[in-house]
């Protein structure tokens, strides 16, 4: 059962041919479309996020001033991102997409939910909007859990590192957050040697992967590098940023991930969820809109046991050096704050 | 204190930035140091062509032979990323700044306090000084 939550920002927070459109919200639904799902498909309307849920990972006058700039009609933020008149209510709305999965996966106990939601979230700070994104409608999901003693894997599969989340969550034991990503490349964070904070050490993995990568690349950073903090934290909720920006045909990044790749990422992370009704995707980036279309229907496909990939995975590309150097570094980083913090601190 | 080498200056081609560019070459030649002028890539300008990179240095050119400083002093470094991460990522290697120079309103600013605030943000975390320049003060 696929659960749907959404879709939300079809129409509203338009910055006028910014990459980041309206536009994405029906190729998304097109790829689901093409699973022709029937009754093993359930649309939950979302609501928006109130400011007690916001206010678990976002600063409130970041949130006051945000809500006030959208009042008198919004404008840029920053070269990169926008805000409209509408864009406030939009991202709340983004944001309660993500809490209204959790909510639908905690009373069913079984599915997989997809956030079809825009704008989207993982570049945002506590304090401060960017990289397209104005509140981190994972990190709100996340913070909802944690809240409830839940323990939180976060797979980031977008094709830029998600600086946001993992400044929310740099000291949260309860959160592991995993990002592969292309590096060098915006927002310049999620180096290997970044592995959290002092109460959470090993609770960050950051998989740098050049330009170039190829779906097996971003599999072995994963098997290679993350898996061991995976084991070692247990998670009760697997969330993943899901951005298909990694796409060879993305205009905004230079991975050459097929739609296939996401279907074998997409079972790969299914793996680290304890059981069914427990994993949660949200809508990152993705802005060639066909390839969205397809790669979003490949993955959804992968997660529901059926076979749809309109292209192959992809290998041979480079990168294993880089996944090499990355353990290394981040082995020599674990060890270096190891030697300065309490033994129930060590996370692997 | 040890004396000022690498001054690192953050430039987007907006008129504040150019202010900052103008202070901060006037005070490489008063304490003999070297300029690294800094510019962020974000995302939609890595996804456009090089031109507006390639713009950007010639402004900074230009600005070097107004202000009359040895272009030798003068380097241009571009860097992924947003402008507040770039510039904090400024004082290692391979820039090595001991000082970060910004205007006091970058593109896309606006009149709020808290976003979109790069000198503000700057100021609150960066590991070395950091000087805000006011517009029409990059002479004084």
């Amino acid at each position: 059962m696929l659960i749907v939550s959404g879709p939300t920002g079809g129409s509203e927070h338009d910055g006028g041919g910014h990459p980041e459109r309206p536009a994405r919200i029906a190729a998304v639904m097109a790829g689901i479309d093409d699973l022709h799902l029937g009754t093993d498909l359930q649309i939950v309307a979302p609501y928006a996020a109130n400011l007690a849920q916001m206010t678990r990972v976002h600063d409130t006058a970041y949130l006051d001033e945000l809500a006030a700039f959208c009042q008198a009609g919004g404008g840029q933020l920053d070269p990169d991102t926008y805000a409209t008149a509408d864009s406030w209510s939009a991202a709340r709305r983004a944001a309660g997409a993500g809490l209204a999965a959790v909510d639908t996966l905690r009373q069913r106990d079984d599915g997989v939910a997809f956030v079809v939601a825009r704008p989207p979230g993982h570049h945002a700070l506590r304090d401060r909007a960017m990289g397209f994104c104005l509140l981190n409608n994972i990190a709100i999901s996340a913070g909802a859990l944690t809240a409830n003693d839940e323990r939180v894997l976060i797979i980031d599969w977008d094709v830029h590192h998600g600086n946001g989340t993992q400044a929310i969550f740099w000291d949260d034991p309860n959160v592991l957050y995993v990002s592969t990503h292309q590096w060098p490349l915006f927002p310049g964070s999620g180096t290997a040697q970044e592995i959290g904070g002092p109460r959470a050490l090993g609770r960050t993995v950051n998989v740098p992967l050049p330009a170039g990568a190829t779906g097996d690349v971003v599999r072995r950073a994963i098997g290679e590098v993350a898996l061991p903090a995976i084991d070692d934290f247990d998670p009760t909720w697997v969330l993943i940023s899901a951005g298909f920006d990694a796409h060879r045909a993305d205009p905004l990044a230079e991975l050459v991930l097929s739609s296939g790749d996401f279907a074998e990422l997409a079972r790969m992370v299914a793996g680290f969820a304890p059981r069914p009704g427990r994993l949660v995707l949200f809508l990152e980036g993705g802005y060639d809109l066909g390839a969205l279309r397809m790669s979003v229907a490949a993955t959804l496909g992968a997660l529901l046991g059926d076979f749809y990939q309109p292209e192959d995975p992809t290998c041979g590309g480079p990168g294993t050096e880089m996944v090499h150097q990355a353990r290394a570094e981040r082995d020599e980083a674990l060890h270096r704050a190891w030697s300065l913090a309490p033994s129930e601190r060590r996370v692997r | 204190m040890s004396p000022l080498q690498t001054i690192a200056v953050g430039f987007d081609g907006s008129f504040d930035a150019e202010a900052a560019v103008r202070w901060a070459f006037e005070l490489a030649r008063q304490v003999d140091a070297d300029v690294v002028v800094v510019h962020a890539v974000g995302l939609l300008e890595h996804a456009a062509d090089r031109g507006v990179a390639v713009e950007l240095e010639k402004t900074v050119e230009r600005l070097t032979r107004e202000a009359g400083i040895d272009p030798a002093r003068v380097h241009w470094h571009l860097a992924d990323g947003d402008p507040c991460s770039v510039l904090i990522r400024a004082v290692v290697a391979p820039v090595a700044a001991d000082l970060l120079v910004v205007g006091s309103r970058g593109q896309g600013a606006h009149a709020g306090r808290l976003l979109g605030s790069t000198s503000l943000e700057l100021a609150e975390h960066a590991a070395v000084p950091v000087v805000i320049v006011p517009t029409g003060r990059e002479g004084q």
